[in-house]
């Protein structure tokens, strides 16, 4: 039994991506109208979008943001659309996707560069306002991971929530609203693979909770990847998506042993260095691949300022939630995070 | 993180190919163009205090990409008491994006013309060009109608000069309007057809800075340019070379505060 429903997984997936094809050929002009479903990165000359699995590069105006309805046009080329033109584009007036500006507006009224950038990256994952050095520094340091939506913003998330809910209501209601939480969460934060990731990690571990199940962790990380390639396919070429399995699957194997190992460092800091170290083991060679290059030293600025993540994002979070309603008072709560960020940025310039 | 302090800075942003220069004195800031992209927030950052989201005065010298695209964000982020803009048209759709964003900021919006003067707390603004006449000239190059304006503090005086070219440089001159200053911002990023010897030689300046971006596909700065200073014995300072290029004076001499 068991056997059969792996087996009939595992099949399923590999159907799903042997049959699976970008629906055009290459040189073939097309007119693509969707939702734009990654947040756009900005540069002086362009705006990156990914429409259907293909990269499109549009001028910089009028700007484009997550959320919108876009027509575009333009000649296919491998993964890439070509003198890509944007005939239309329709603002979202979505509840999340605008709720999601808001908080990225107020953060960025209210702090300067790049602290305003570094939060809204770290607590909604948009990285769509870095500049491009620091952006630059963040990919030198190896801490990039920390403003991308990633699995760690999920975890923080569900944390937040259970230690509130289950103050509050009883257990099974609790959950519930957890697991609302989490997806309102993912969608809020970019719908991203690594994202969506932890998105059905965490609530395939608080379900089995619930029905007294106990969960392990492997194979809740396997049969996630399973679910994500049959729903869409296209997720086995995204770099985002094979490192947040990697480095979930190294963590799951190193970390506990490297934390044993390095018992000499202070508690403040061990978290970090070894969540690093194990999740590096995995991840290095890859970047390594892909990038030609990856930091030696990543695994001490990772835990530098690793400790700092969640307290930004906690304070952050509610700064935004109370200044969209109270401007002010959430003015002052943001400003907490001022030297948190401060340490940040030190760090990041230092190294990189 | 900067503290406000009792002297004038005058610092021209690293913004590559394009213009941004910030003054500010005390929790007052006075910015002179946007440069080409978002890169001027991190200059308002450094030299801000973290908790000051207000700019008291924008100045935007002519409406071309590499001057204004960075003040959209600039708009949109910071309370913008006023800005001070020729009525000029731009086609590009970036224009368009900013004059939204400058509505929706309520600053108050001042056109500049020749004889103006604004003052702002100890620090005055004497507009040089553009002159009405040019103004009802509607054919001329976009660079022509760049604003002009010597900004004086106690005894410093600083010229700004946008991107006007030699033309309007003997206009200028014609005029007498040009004093002896400390300061100078070189005309159109030191081209050629920008700088002219009469200009410097009216103002001789000591220290002369060139907002370039590096490897730029103009050629700027000009060789002639660069030896038309040395000659005069004028300090160089270039934004391509060194970044930031900061001065800070007390309102008599200054200094430059990167050497």
């Amino acid at each position: 039994m068991k056997f059969l429903f792996w087996g009939l997984l595992f099949f399923v997936a590999l159907l799903r991506i042997l049959t699976f094809k970008t629906p055009v050929t290459d040189g073939q002009k097309v007119r693509i109208s969707t939702k734009v479903l990654q947040e756009p990165i900005r540069q002086q000359n362009y705006q990156r979008l990914v429409l259907e699995n293909l990269i499109v590069y549009l001028d910089p105006f009028p700007e484009v943001y997550y959320g919108d309805e876009v027509v575009v046009e333009g000649v296919v080329s491998q993964n890439k659309l070509v003198s890509a033109k944007l005939l239309s584009v329709k603002e979202n007036q979505g509840i999340l996707p605008n709720f999601r500006k808001r908080l990225i507006n107020f953060y960025q009224d209210s702090l300067p560069e790049p602290h305003a950038s570094l939060i809204a990256g770290i607590t909604l994952g948009s990285k769509g306002s870095l500049g491009k050095d620091f952006w630059d520094k963040l990919k030198n340091t190896g801490v990039v991971h920390v403003v991308v939506a990633s699995g760690t913003n999920i975890t923080l998330v569900a944390g937040f929530l259970v230690g509130i809910t289950t103050f509050l209501l009883k257990r099974r209601l609790a959950i519930v609203f957890v697991l609302v939480g989490i997806w309102l969460y993912a969608v809020l934060s970019g719908f991203d693979a690594p994202i969506v990731r932890a998105a059905i990690m965490g609530s395939l571990v608080f379900t089995a909770q619930e029905v007294g199940r106990l969960s392990q962790s492997f194979r809740v990380l396997v049969i996630t990847g399973l679910l994500m390639l049959i729903i869409k396919p296209a997720w086995i070429r995204d770099l985002g998506f094979i490192l947040s399995f990697v480095a979930t699957g190294s963590l799951i194997v190193f970390q506990e042993r490297i934390n044993k190992k390095i018992q000499i460092l202070p508690a403040v800091i061990r978290e970090g260095m070894s969540t690093s170290l194990a999740a590096q083991i995995g991840v290095a060679p890859i970047l390594f691949v892909t990038f030609g290059s990856f930091n030696i030293l990543s695994p001490i600025i990772n835990a530098l300022v690793l400790w700092s993540v969640p307290l930004i994002m906690v304070i952050s979070g509610v700064a935004g939630l109370v200044g969209l309603l109270f401007p002010f008072l959430g003015r002052m709560i943001l400003y907490l995070t001022y030297p948190l960020t401060s340490w940040f940025v030190f760090v990041v310039d230092f190294f990189g | 993180m900067a503290y406000p302090d009792k002297k004038l800075h005058i610092i021209a942003c690293d913004v590559g190919q394009g213009d941004a220069i910030l003054a500010t004195y005390g929790n007052l800031q006075i910015l002179t163009d946007g440069g080409p992209d978002n890169k001027v927030l991190e200059c308002l950052s450094k030299y801000m205090p973290f908790w000051d989201r207000e700019v008291e005065l924008v100045i935007l010298t002519h409406p071309q990409a590499d001057h204004f695209t960075g003040l959209i964000e600039v708009f949109r982020r910071y309370k913008v008491d006023t800005f001070l803009v020729s009525k000029l048209n731009s086609s590009a759709r970036s224009y368009e994006v900013l004059e939204k964003a400058v509505g929706s900021n309520q600053s108050r919006v001042v056109n500049p013309k020749e004889g103006m003067v604004i003052r702002l707390g100890l620090i005055q603004i004497e507009i040089l060009h553009p002159s009405e006449s040019i103004l009802e000239q509607k054919s001329l190059d976009l660079n022509d109608y760049s604003t002009v304006y010597n900004l004086k503090f106690g005894d410093f005086e600083a010229l700004f000069t946008g991107d006007i070219g030699p033309k309007i440089i003997e206009e200028i001159l014609a005029k007498n309007s040009i004093e002896l200053v400390d300061y100078i911002k070189i005309p159109h990023h030191g081209s050629r057809n920008g700088t002219a010897l009469e200009l410097l030689k009216a103002s001789m300046p000591k220290l002369a800075v060139i907002s370039v971006g590096k490897d730029n596909s103009y050629g700027h700065p000009h060789q002639e340019v660069l030896k038309m200073l040395k000659d005069l014995g004028i300090q160089i300072k270039r934004t391509d070379e060194m970044g930031d290029v900061e001065i800070e004076t007390d309102g008599r001499g200054f200094k430059l505060l990167n050497p």
